[in-house]
């Protein structure tokens, strides 16, 4: 079995930075991701960022994967990349079980940083699993990756930045978005997003949902039905909507399976989207040398993702007695960035969240 | 004031028989407490295979009895699904000499308590299941009345029917103390409540040593982590279980169309570890491909792991105590629980009622380690 001294699984915005880091530390990193290429769910987002610029504001998501993974071509002979590789298990005595080109194999880590980011979350109604009805996330792959439109008339549930966001390319791109369905009272991405889709003529419907989806093969049209106060449908409020493609974006949850199968002490906080990692202050969780940053730690912006992954990448590096030339100046910079990204009203809940998870210690 | 007429502990399926079974029999006010939920315990991780091929007569008769029950068990249960009984069989290969003399012993000891089970050969063996590798075994025994039964199914069907009779059910509530006085139950404490009941069925599973320490009963079982595995679906290929106890394997075809394999540790500790280990899959894997080649082709969707609560002799303890008045057990299946539960919840009614017990099950009684005459010991385990 193969022995690796750092191996970082998943090679989005978190893994990239802490990848990063990491090397400038002098440790030796073994990068596995299960995608053709590295850069996680940025390589897909042709839209430009917010933000200050140590996080790249007004680059576009795709530029800024190519920079990080660009970023690490002069560390090349410390630095072993698997791609297309699917981690399939961590168990406790730090093997790793990995499933590549056919092939299934261990390899053995002395430590680990999770950065496996996060999947999408569904909603429950009648033949939800129709063809057309797609994830926002996977609409944004499927169009701005591969260069396909989900549909010709699309109806989307979800009013968060990214329902916005993807509500927008998909009228770019040519679809018809018949209507924006958002369960609560009030629209949860930034105003500007859905301003944009207002004066395009996109009914922003408030405390409506999706009830029902029609078809014989494939999506036909939806039922909506509007709701109260205590998110109970309100009878006689149904109407229908023709479309042929339905997209889903409803939030995201972090994908902690590998932290949960090795027993690491989880905690379910729904402000940061589910199930995430007991954490002490250096990014360590219950298992001792392994680490856990981005989206995997509750849901944040990629920003956060990024600034998180450079901070684990530094403190899981130190205490791994690789002391990062520049550290205390890095770790003062890095929290910093970390507060600003996570200050005012947008980041109660992320603050709230974070709280609960953080420990001193895993005793 | 919280009374209950007998308070079961543990809401498995040996639990729920229990319970139903009281029930059934007009008992009242019954409590189940379980501290997770009904199958989060060791039914639920189980094989989810039902034999009656054993080495032992009292393994034998009970493994009968509860196939018996299963065959009609959802029209007695009144259930509206289907708990997915497949009666195709248990194939089971030798690998050697020995262990064929082993079989021909085993199949006389159970066609003489009723159960059509056979010897097979190679070839006999290869219609049943025509992607064995022939080169893996010496001979088989095969039962066409064993099968599986899906334990999610078999479990609501049981608790279903138990909540209609009356039974209550305390969910993600656990039972930290039993208090005795006198040789007698006074009454058992849970984080969530006290109630005063002068009965309890340890039928906590992987925990049923320290539900017995709770109570000053001393049960000399242990549990040990034995792991699993299931595949992707694929088209039906096997009708019956194949089990080999030298090569360390049991594979069946679900209805669905995955395939559940498992194989035991003879490494594992004595302890209530349930997690999975990438050796078990190595190990699996190995042993799979060996003796049924085009089962290892297929993908593995999920590992996991569950506790056997093992007897010094692989038999139940389905018992009261002389140690303690009105403490009655279900434990120490070793791995078979899921199976002997029908007849483990009538042995439980009966002995609550102070029936007359058939000779049998007086081996079911924890007296027997003591009993030096007493030298059964099931070899017929994976």
């Amino acid at each position: 079995m193969d022995k690796f001294d750092l191996v970082i699984i998943g090679g989005g915005p978190a893994g990239l930075s802490a990848a990063r880091i990491a090397l400038e530390a002098g440790l030796s990193v073994t990068l596995i991701d299960r995608s053709i290429s590295l850069g996680g769910q940025l390589i897909k987002q042709t839209h430009k960022f917010f933000g200050s610029k140590a996080q790249y504001a007004k680059t576009r998501g795709i530029d800024i994967a190519n920079i990080l993974i660009n970023d690490l071509d002069e560390y090349k002979d410390r630095l072993h990349i698997l791609k297309e590789a699917t981690v399939v298990a961590l168990y406790k005595d730090y093997v790793i079980t990995v499933y590549q080109f056919n092939k299934y194999f261990k390899i053995q880590a002395k430590s680990i940083i999770v950065a496996t980011g996060a999947s999408e979350k569904v909603l429950a109604f009648e033949n939800n699993d129709l063809p057309g009805i797609y994830g926002a996330g996977a609409v944004q792959t499927l169009m701005n990756l591969y260069g396909v439109l989900p549909g010709k008339e699309v109806v989307m549930v979800g009013s968060g930045n990214i329902g916005l966001i993807v509500s927008y390319q998909m009228i770019q791109a040519g679809v018809k978005v018949k209507a924006l369905l958002e369960a609560s009272d009030h629209i949860g991405g930034y105003l500007v997003h859905a301003s944009k889709l207002v004066r395009l003529g996109v009914p922003i419907l408030t405390r409506t949902t999706v009830k029902k989806a029609y078809g014989k093969n494939k999506l036909e049209k939806i039922q909506t039905v509007e709701l109260d106060e205590q998110w109970n449908y309100i009878e006689g409020t149904e109407t229908e909507i023709s479309c042929d493609a339905l997209c889903i974006s409803v939030g995201l949850t972090p994908l902690h399976q590998l932290l949960s199968m090795a027993e690491i002490d989880m905690i379910y906080v729904n402000e940061l989207g589910g199930l995430i990692p007991k954490l002490k202050k250096n990014y360590e969780t219950s298992m001792p040398r392994v680490f856990a940053c981005g989206d995997v730690t509750g849901i944040e912006e990629a920003s956060s993702a990024m600034v998180e992954g450079k901070l684990a990448g530094l403190l899981a590096s130190k205490s791994l007695g690789f002391i990062h030339p520049e550290f205390e100046l890095l770790e003062k910079n890095l929290v910093e960035q970390l507060n600003n990204l996570r200050q005012g009203p947008c980041g109660v809940k992320i603050r709230l969240g974070l709280e609960k998870a953080e420990v001193n210690s895993h005793d | 004031m919280n009374k209950a007429s007998i308070v079961v502990i543990g809401a498995g399926i040996s639990g729920l028989s229990a319970a139903y079974n009281l029930a059934k029999r007009g008992l009242k006010d019954i409590v189940v407490i379980d501290k997770a939920y009904i199958t989060s315990g060791s039914t639920g991780r189980c094989g989810a295979g039902v034999r009656q091929q054993w080495g032992t007569a009292l393994n034998c008769i009970l493994a009968k009895k509860s196939i018996d029950f299963f065959m009609h068990a959802k029209e007695d249960l009144g259930y509206e699904k289907d708990i997915e009984f497949k009666q195709e069989g248990y194939l089971i290969l030798s690998t050697s000499e020995a262990e064929d003399k082993v079989f021909d012993k085993n199949v006389q000891l159970q066609n003489s308590i009723g159960i059509p089970s056979q010897r097979l050969t190679v070839e006999e063996a290869l219609k049943i299941v025509p992607h064995l590798n022939p080169n893996a075994f010496t001979s088989a025994s095969f039962c066409k009345t064993d099968g599986h039964i899906n334990p999610f199914l078999m479990s609501e069907a049981y608790y279903l029917a138990a909540k209609k009779l009356g039974v209550t059910f305390y969910f993600f509530e656990e039972v930290t103390e039993i208090i005795v006085k006198d040789k007698s139950i006074e009454k058992v404490i849970t984080d969530k409540r006290v109630i005063y009941t002068d009965k309890v069925v340890n039928a906590a599973g992987g925990f049923a040593r320290e539900v017995g320490e709770m109570a000053g009963v001393e049960i000399p079982v242990f549990s040990e982590n034995h792991e699993i595995l299931v595949t992707e679906p694929t088209k039906q290929m096997q009708g019956p279980m194949v089990m080999s106890f030298s090569k360390n394997i049991y594979c069946q075809q679900v209805p669905h169309g995955s395939f559940l394999m498992g194989r035991s540790n003879p490494k594992a500790l004595h302890d209530h570890d349930i997690s999975s280990s990438w050796q078990f899959l190595d190990e699996m894997a190995k042993t799979v491909c060996n003796i049924l080649p085009k089962v290892g082709q297929l993908r593995v969707i999920r590992t996991w792991g569950g506790s056997y609560n093992i007897s010094p002799d692989h038999q139940p303890f389905i018992s009261d105590t002389e140690q303690l008045n009105g403490y009655f057990m279900a434990c120490g299946y070793s791995g078979h629980g899921f199976m002997f539960a029908p007849i483990t919840g009538e042995l439980i009614t009966e002995m609550v009622f102070g029936d007359k017990l058939e000779d049998y099950a007086k081996d079911l009684n924890i007296k027997r380690l003591d009993d030096k005459n007493f030298t059964d010991f099931e070899q017929s385990v994976v």
